[in-house]
């Protein structure tokens, strides 16, 4: 790796250190400074209000002059988020990266991307219809996975809970039955003849 | 065959050159693909510049006349960093100014500014040497007029 990638990754890991902020956390995932490890409390005011957001950073030979490559772990609903892969989109991670940003200011700007969604820009084409089309709907899913994926503290919705118990009753892995429930915005009857159709 | 300007005996408006027709061109794709963003822009967007891609390096010339100083010259700020790689400023090492009064050393603004056109800190843009992205400014910059002249007119007809 190159000695200013490495060297900025170290001073940026020492001042996220003394920043003090128990909201974004970065950590190395080896002895590596190209792999590291991110973690971003959910924005309160948000479905995903408290959850923990694992991230991947993968630090490219030629940063700071190219971005990031950040993608979520922790799977979430949002519409500029894979809701599959957690591949983001989001404009400072690509065209509008620049060598003044730093990890910090990355997961900053995660944190405010989850308060304030783009739908007209989805990463997620199905979460992004939703959004505009069936904001409640959208709101009940984005909550449900924060607290299934992300360990996000309160009350379960009991109508997701009864309908994700039926589907994998019916054999159907849970992670699966959750994806279609929550893509037919949880009528269960369209989200079993899909999965009988796949 | 007659023209169409020579049947209506007039002059086109604006001179029709390569570059302008390539940036009508890629106006043109740019409300395409703005218009079907959802069903076709994504498989699109792969192939063709849609206008949000990375602005072009400064202009050689621009880069090349930048004031190179060193730390004793910036002695109000004796403590200052560079924003790329986060070191503090060494007495010998060059530092660059760019004119937006932001500082950062020599060897690390160059490779950003061989890149892209604009402050790393403050996204301040210098010309480059695109006649492209050039035009496509100048466009910008025309229509937010256009629309300044607009919101003007409504605002004196009923504000």
């Amino acid at each position: 790796m190159s000695s200013i990638a490495t060297t900025r990754i170290q001073r940026e890991l020492k001042d996220i250190k003394e920043s003090n902020n128990q909201s974004i956390k970065i950590e190395l995932k080896s002895d590596e400074f190209n792999n590291l490890r991110g973690e971003i409390v959910g924005p309160s005011g948000t479905p995903y209000q408290d959850g923990m957001y694992k991230l991947s950073i993968k630090i490219p030979e030629t940063y700071p002059f190219n971005p990031p490559i950040v993608s979520f772990d922790t799977r979430i609903w949002h519409p500029n988020i894979s809701s599959v892969t957690g591949a983001i989109c989001l404009d400072i991670l690509k065209d509008q990266w620049a060598a003044a940003l730093t990890l910090r200011t990355v997961l900053l700007s995660l944190q405010a991307l989850l308060s304030a969604a783009e739908p007209d820009d989805p990463q997620d084409a199905v979460v992004a219809k939703q959004y505009k089309d069936n904001q409640k709907a959208f709101v009940k899913t984005a909550r449900f996975w924060a607290q299934y994926y992300a360990n996000a503290p309160g009350p379960r919705d009991t109508d997701c809970v009864e309908k994700l118990r039926k589907a994998s009753e019916m054999g159907f892995y849970k992670d699966i039955s959750l994806q279609a429930l929550s893509t037919h915005s949880w009528d269960l009857e369209n989200a079993i003849q899909y999965l009988t159709s796949c | 065959m007659a023209s169409y300007f020579d049947e209506h005996d007039c002059e086109p408006t604006t001179s029709v050159h390569n570059s302008s027709r390539r940036t009508d061109l890629l106006r043109m794709l740019r409300l395409f693909l703005r218009s079907d963003v959802e069903e076709y822009g994504h498989i699109l967007g792969q192939f063709i510049p849609d206008g949000e891609s990375l602005a072009p390096p400064a202009a050689k010339s621009v880069v090349e006349n930048l004031p190179r100083i060193s730390l004793k010259d910036l002695d109000s700020k004796k403590d200052a960093q560079c924003p790329v790689c986060l070191a503090q400023f060494d007495n010998d090492d060059v530092i660059i100014t760019m004119p937006c009064e932001h500082y950062f050393h020599m060897d690390c603004l160059l490779p950003w500014l061989q890149k892209t056109n604009s402050c790393p800190l403050c996204r301040f843009e210098l010309v480059t040497d695109d006649p492209d992205y050039e035009e496509l400014k100048k466009e910008k910059l025309g229509q937010k007029e256009r629309e300044a002249r607009v919101a003007d007119l409504h605002s004196s007809m009923f504000g």
